[in-house]
């Protein structure tokens, strides 16, 4: 598996739970972030939850990628390039709706959740499309 | 778009070039030891330049290193006449 891919892998594994977790709250169960310090502080923890398991998974994978000599050649630039223009372009769509559209209508945390869901949505698409494009090549470039 | 990939014989010419590692090729012409492998089942398709350098490799020409065919063309490899 190329160094890419794993870190694809690695970012899903870190960063999906948390956030599923985070946003499900959000949905079912509102009253425990209505307050600021309460949505501060389950935001803080998703985010360390988040940070903890990603820096932990990349030093096993530099431990365990000791010897390779090259990390990323051609191909994973073509890979990572075709994902992250996609992602790109959800992030901007998001981004118009959540500073553009919402400010009109919801306030306080709802823009924020509004606008971390879809930072969440483009880096998720961003990995699903580089691990596909090593499964799938004929979607990748 | 072209629905056949392009054929290559890396893989042969790895294994009578002393059966070479796909890690040693990868670092001969820039690409990691899972791009080589990639190539070498056809699931990409290297650029011009490091195509060149993979041939260059073996001391081969590059139509003698990676085939290609046009969609429906015969399975035996049909050499277009000179000049056409």
């Amino acid at each position: 598996m190329s160094s890419l891919e794993k870190r694809a892998w690695l970012t899903l594994w870190s960063m999906l739970p948390p956030y599923v977790v985070y946003f499900a709250l959000q949905a079912f169960y509102p009253q425990l972030t209505a307050g600021f310090l309460d949505a501060f502080l389950v935001l803080g923890a998703t985010a360390t939850v988040h940070a903890i398991a990603y820096i932990a998974g990349f030093v096993v994978i530099r431990h365990r990628e000791r010897g390779e000599p090259l990390q990323e050649d051609e191909r994973d630039r073509a890979i990572d390039g075709r994902a992250t223009r996609a992602a790109y372009f959800m992030l901007l769509t998001g981004m118009i709706v959540v500073g553009m559209v919402m400010p009109f209508t919801r306030s306080g945390w709802d823009v924020v959740n509004a606008a971390l869901l879809v930072i969440v949505l483009g880096e998720t698409l961003r990995h699903v499309l580089i691990v596909v494009g090593y499964r799938r090549p004929r979607l990748a470039y | 778009m072209p629905t056949e990939p392009i054929r290559n014989d890396v893989r042969l010419l790895r294994f009578l070039a002393q059966d070479m590692t796909q890690a040693e090729l990868g670092q001969r012409v820039g690409l990691t030891r899972q791009t080589i492998a990639a190539i070498e089942q056809g699931r990409y398709s290297p650029s011009l330049d490091v195509a060149f350098r993979i041939a260059d490799v073996f001391g081969k020409r590059i139509d003698e290193v990676f085939h290609w065919r046009r969609d429906g063309e015969a399975a035996t490899d049909a050499k277009a006449p000179a000049g056409s």
